[in-house]
Parts: C-alpha cells; structure tokens; sequence
C-alpha cells in the first residue's frame, strides 16, 4: 500500500493536470481561436479535474502532519478550492443546459481554473515552505461567522432550486 | 531536420550526470545504518567519508538513568547545502544496530526529537568540528556497551554519497549508587511550552537533600528548588531553553543532563464548522451564481443546432412538389354482405381486397 501522502501527490497531479488542461482550452474558446475541439476539452477535463478533486482533499486531510486544520494555508486551501469547485460545477450544469460558450462562459472557467492552481500552489508552500504567489495574503483567513455561512448558504440552495426549475419547465 | 533534432537529443540525455544522494535529506527518523543502500541508491555507488568521528561520554555512567553525550564531526567536506546525516548505533554491521537494541534510549537527540537518526544543517568544513549534543537513557543492566556514530552527507561536487562510521566506542555503565541523588526514572522533562507564560516544573528527587536549576547562557543565579518545584521565567521570543539539576544529597553530587523546553507561538485555531459551512456555502453559492447567468433571451442554443426553420421549410417545398395524396380510407373495396372472407383482416382487405373482388366479377373463386 501507498501512503495517504503519496496518494495525495498522485490525485493533486491529475487534479492540476485535467484543469491546467481545462484552462488552456477555456482560454481558446475566449479569443475563439484553436481546434473545434475545444469547448468539448474544456467542458471534459473539466470534468475529470472535479472528479479527482475530492481524491486530493481526502487525501491530503489524511496526509497533514496534526491531523487537523491548524495552518490558516489549510483553511485558505479549503475555501478557494471549494469555490473553485463550485463554479466548475456551475459551468457545466451551464453547459450541460445549453448555455453559449461566449467570453463570460470561458472567463469563469478559466476563473475556476485559476483558484485551483493557487490552491495547489499554496499546498506545495505548506509542504516546502516554498511558493511563486508571494503576493497572495495566504496567512489571513477570511471566515464569516456562521449565520452569514447559514444565509450565504440559503440563498446559494434558492438559486440552484430556481435555475433548475426554470430549466425544467 | 529530423537527424539533427533526434543527435541534440540523443547529446542532451548523454549529457546527463547520475546522481545517487539525496541532497535535501529524508528528514529525521528511526534508522539503522543500511539506510545507506535504501535512501542513497545502491551502497555500492557510495564513497567513503573521511570525516573524523567521535563520542564524549560523562565521567560516570548509571544504568537507567539520564547522561549526556556529545557527537563530533570533524574534518569533513560536504555539499553546498551543509546537511550531514547523523546516527547514532550500537554496531557497524548495518543490521539491528538501533541504540534500543542494547537497551539504550534517545531522550533527546540534536534537533529536539527522539531520534537515532538526524540531519544537521551547520559549519561543516574540512577546519571545523561540529558538535552535537544527545541526551540518553542508558541500558538498565549495568556492563560494558558500545556505541557508534555514523554519517552520510554530500560531496562539493555532488553527486556521489559518502557514508563513513567511528571506531567503536566504549563506555562502561555501572550500578546506581544507593544513596545517589538523581531523578527518578519515571520522570519525564517537559519540552514545549508557549510564549509569555511562566513555566512551573515539577521534579521527581530521589536521595536529594537540595536541588537547584542552572540555566544555559544565563548570567542569573541558579534558581533554587523548593518542594520539587522550580520555575522558568516567561520567554518573550520563540526559542529554546536548556536547563539542568544539581542534585545535592549524601551521595556523590549529580548534574542531570542539559534538557530543553522550546517556547512557541500559540498554536492557530478555527472554528472547523464555521470553516467547513462557508466552504459549502461558497460552494452552493458560486453553482448558483453561474447557472445564474443564463440570461432568458438566450434559449437553448437555438441558433447553432436548431436547424427547425432549415427542416420545415424543405418539408414543406417538398409537399407543395409531391402528387397529392389520397385518403386511402375513402376508397377501401366495399366489405361483402356476409362480411369478410373467412381469414381476412380487416388491413388485408384494405390493400388485397378490391383484387378479390375483381377475381369474383371475373368468375373467380370466391
């Protein structure tokens, strides 16, 4: 058997690998340039990204030295990958209900790209102290208090419930 | 093209040097000796290391109970980044050479942990002895014991892997005075604490009449201890304090070893449930947000794939060109008085009907 460390090393590759991917092909379909393959790449590794992405949180909980968040970079990590992975979702429910692959479309993938890949990257800071985004204030955690969470969350619940209504009927 | 693309290639891989170190280390851990071949490649590739090797033991050495000893490195080149391996063994044949094999226990090794094997970053040079300090529990039994210091480390060059071990070195542990003043072996030192807190310690005195604590580097006097207590005054910085007894009593006078108590910053918490709901909620939330922007007047990509208008008006072209078409219904052969002929479907009689009747008037069968 592997260790969870390991494991996390192999899901958080093919995690960064598939959206990498993804962004690229967002980006073509941006400035309309490239192959016509390209929303299908963009849309499908997008895809596949997502599906590896909980592989790489369990994973990397399992694989924390404490066992529990006691770095702000392991809160931080955690917000900005659950958003990123929320506006993957939405841009392919988006798709996936007939919305046009316009500039707006592939700027919020490419959106979701993006926080993955500092999400990644401040996971290689916390493991090797080492980091290219200097600039991003990774030791300041922005946390709401929980009724603010609790509204945030109600008014996510009525969006989606709404959308999906209006896309049914 | 190709040749030439396919000969720098080729040039570049054969360009490439093999390197069997691990210049960055494999972090502190438990380890014997013949960590040579597992995290250096194959020991045979290893070069030998001419570093000088020795261990300082105390004067007297009981069993079970607490001792100091200190390793020096001498004379030795290593890599730019100045990391040597450290070991600390019981034999030099690779193979069950754990210190605890004979009994011996690492309280504390040079980097703060319970290690045999440690990873020093320092002034290694071929001018320089570095020393190192471990504090250990000797071995129960009283007797003649051997210990042994290992190194492995880089080259200036790099590349290569030198490992290189001491002679053994003796040392002799004897049997524990009855009257000796010392710390009871079921005593534990404390080793972190948090910054801008005093620490109270509790000892545990056996045969001790008076005590008192010397601080390392400390101008102050020693701090005296008083029911088995002493206390160590707030640190104001992150750091490390070393302390240690005196323990006077009818016995010889005993110096416990040089233990350490790190300050630290409080550790960073977070209400983990707050934490997990926001990261839900952003995520429910940021879904929403861009299914949101679907605006109504776009449909559903009608303009790319539907091809309706295409189909209906081609449909419709193609019946105004088509002969008309005649309600098949309107012309079925009437059905005979008695019904239709025994076997008949009604569908059959549709399309064959007329034909039959056309047998008949022609003086067919019926």
């Amino acid at each position: 058997m592997i260790s969870a460390g390991t494991f996390h090393v192999i899901s958080t590759e093919l995690t960064i690998g598939m959206f990498a991917l993804s962004g690229v092909a967002f980006l073509l379909c941006a400035i309309q340039k490239g192959p016509i393959s390209r929303e299908s790449v963009a849309h499908w590794a997008l895809l596949g990204g997502l599906i590896a992405t909980p592989f790489a949180i369990v994973s990397g909980v399992n694989a924390v030295p404490g066992g529990g968040m006691d770095e702000p970079i392991l809160a931080n990590k955690l917000l900005l990958s659950m958003t990123s992975a929320g506006l993957a979702v939405g841009i392919l429910l988006r798709r996936k209900w007939g919305g046009q692959v316009n500039l707006r479309h592939s700027s919020i993938g490419m959106l979701s790209v993006g926080l993955m890949l500092v999400t990644a990257g401040m996971g290689g800071e916390y493991s090797r102290g080492e980091t290219l985004l200097l600039f991003i204030p990774k030791e300041t955690v922005m946390l709401f208090p929980t009724w603010a969470s609790i509204v945030l969350l109600i008014i996510g619940v009525a969006i989606v419930g709404k959308s999906t209504i209006e896309h049914r009927a | 093209m190709r040749f030439k693309v396919a000969f720098v290639l080729l040039l570049m891989i054969l360009s490439t040097t093999i390197s069997t170190a691990n210049p960055g280390g494999k972090g502190d851990s438990v380890r014997s000796r013949d960590c040579a071949g597992s995290c250096h490649a194959s020991s045979s590739t290893n070069g030998i290391s001419e570093a000088d090797l020795d261990i300082q033991y105390p004067d007297q050495v009981y069993a079970g109970l607490l001792m100091e000893i200190e390793t020096w490195i001498s004379f030795v080149e290593v890599s730019s980044n100045n990391m040597v391996g450290v070991s600390l063994l019981v034999n030099d044949e690779g193979a069950k050479d754990l210190p605890g094999i004979d009994g011996w226990e690492v309280v504390t090794d040079p980097n703060g942990g319970t290690n045999n094997y440690v990873e020093i970053v320092d002034s290694f040079s071929l001018q320089n002895t570095v020393r190192q300090t471990w504090t250990l529990r000797a071995p129960s039994s009283p007797g003649v014991y051997e210990l042994y210091v290992a190194v492995q480390h880089g080259t200036p060059d790099g590349g290569v892997a030198m490992t290189g071990i001491s002679d053994a070195k003796q040392v002799t542990v004897g049997e524990v005075p009855e009257n000796l003043p010392r710390l009871s072996p079921e005593w534990e030192p404390v080793n972190t604490r948090l910054i801008g807190e005093e620490t109270e310690i509790t000892l545990q005195l056996l045969n001790t009449d008076t005590a008192f604590v010397e601080l390392k580097g400390s101008n102050q006097d020693p701090i005296p201890v008083v029911d088995n207590k002493f206390t160590i005054p707030a640190a104001v910085n992150p750091g490390t304090v070393e302390w240690r007894v005196i323990m006077i009593g009818e016995g010889p006078t005993q110096q416990s070893p040089w233990f350490r108590i790190t300050a630290q910053e409080p550790g960073w918490e977070v209400d983990e449930f707050a934490l997990y709901l926001q990261g839900f909620a952003l995520f429910i939330l940021c879904v929403g947000l861009v299914i949101l922007q679907r605006p109504r007047s776009e449909g559903i990509e009608s303009n790319k794939y539907d091809n309706t208008e295409d189909v209906t008006s081609q449909f419709g072209r193609i019946q105004e060109s088509s002969p008309v078409m005649v309600d098949q219904s309107v012309n079925n052969p009437p059905i005979p008085e008695g019904g239709l002929p025994e076997g008949w479907t009604m569908e059959q009689w549709e399309y064959y009907g007329q034909e039959h009747l056309d047998s008949l008037a022609r003086g067919g069968q019926q």
